[in-house]
């Protein structure tokens, strides 16, 4: 019986420490509801054996980690305030690039980095405004790609402007090179996903 | 709705009795998925009101009360529509070399 509280407290403090990651107004929630489910699992009638309930018991315990990272609301530390930040700096931005691309080419319409300039900043504000709409999705995911595509062609073509200085040539670089990596990675993983019929994909939006 | 394979077998078990509210370890069991993948799907059909939960009345004094989750009437629907089309889109696609389709075979 000692054992058997032990185990059970075992896999609350598991639990608290994966509630920790959430944000505060859902963190008391997810924890009842959480640490409710282990009782039942330690005492589950189909399983026979108490050492496989145990062990079935604490791993639930410990997956709520991995359950609490991909949780949309996840939140650690100031994160969620910088990405909010983000949120609403990012498309005033975008919105400052295109009408100052816009007073540019009507300055100098014979520039084409001006029109490189207008097309990044229109992507970032359709990528913003795709975003609320729904969050994940194919046609988001592709404006995110195409808008970080044309900040890596807009610093492109800004650094070819004094093609000797390489120093020009590292924030291309910086934009360009996680999505030359992440884009293949992505993709390999969706194969994965597809071949194994969804068992090692990460939830994802439904 | 992107119909990955978790959200297929959570909707399955969901919709094979939609009037039953089930807590997350029956979910869990029912569709064969670990908490780390089933909350996070949960939180998400939660979000999009295609589920709904309700905290249960303790049945014995300190016990922790559990969250139910159900289908609400436009997630049945669509977890319906979504099953359906999911199955038939299993149907159209040709095996792959090497899985030969179920009853090819013998």
């Amino acid at each position: 019986m000692r054992g058997e509280r032990r185990l059970l407290h075992l896999g609350e403090y598991l639990v608290g420490r994966a509630c920790q990651q959430l944000p505060q107004d859902v963190r008391e929630e997810r924890y009842q509801e959480w640490a409710a489910e282990l009782p039942a699992i330690l005492h589950d009638p189909q399983v026979r054996f108490a050492p496989r309930r145990a062990v079935r018991m604490l791993g639930y315990a410990a997956d709520t980690q991995r359950g609490t990272i991909m949780t949309p609301c996840t939140a650690r530390g100031q994160l969620p305030r910088l990405c909010a930040t983000a949120n609403v700096l990012l498309p005033v931005a975008g919105l400052v690039v295109v009408a100052l691309s816009i007073w540019s080419i009507v300055r100098a319409p014979g520039n084409g980095l001006n029109y490189l300039r207008l097309a990044w900043g229109l992507l970032i504000v359709a990528y913003h405004l795709r975003r609320r709409v729904r969050s994940a999705g194919r046609a988001t995911t592709l404006l995110g790609i195409s808008a970080t595509l044309a900040a890596g062609a807009v610093l492109l073509g800004e650094a070819a402007q004094a093609p000797r200085d390489w120093v020009n040539y590292v924030l291309p670089a910086v934009v360009l090179l996680p999505l030359l990596v992440g884009l293949p990675l992505a993709w390999w993983l969706r194969r994965l996903q597809a071949r194994t019929g969804g068992r090692h994909a990460a939830p994802s939006d439904p | 709705m992107r119909m990955t394979g978790p959200l297929e077998r959570v909707l399955g078990a969901f919709v094979a009795d939609p009037a039953v509210p089930r807590y997350g370890y029956d979910l869990m069991k029912a569709a064969g998925l670990p908490s780390g993948t089933l909350y996070p799907l949960l939180a998400r059909l939660e979000h999009q009101k295609l589920v709904a939960s309700a905290w249960e009345t303790p049945q014995q004094e300190g016990q922790r009360p559990r969250k139910y989750y159900q289908l609400t009437g436009e997630g049945i629907r669509i977890a319906r529509l979504e099953l359906a089309q999911a199955s038939a889109r299993r149907r159209r696609a040709p095996a792959r070399p090497g899985h030969p389709a179920p009853g090819s075979l013998g």
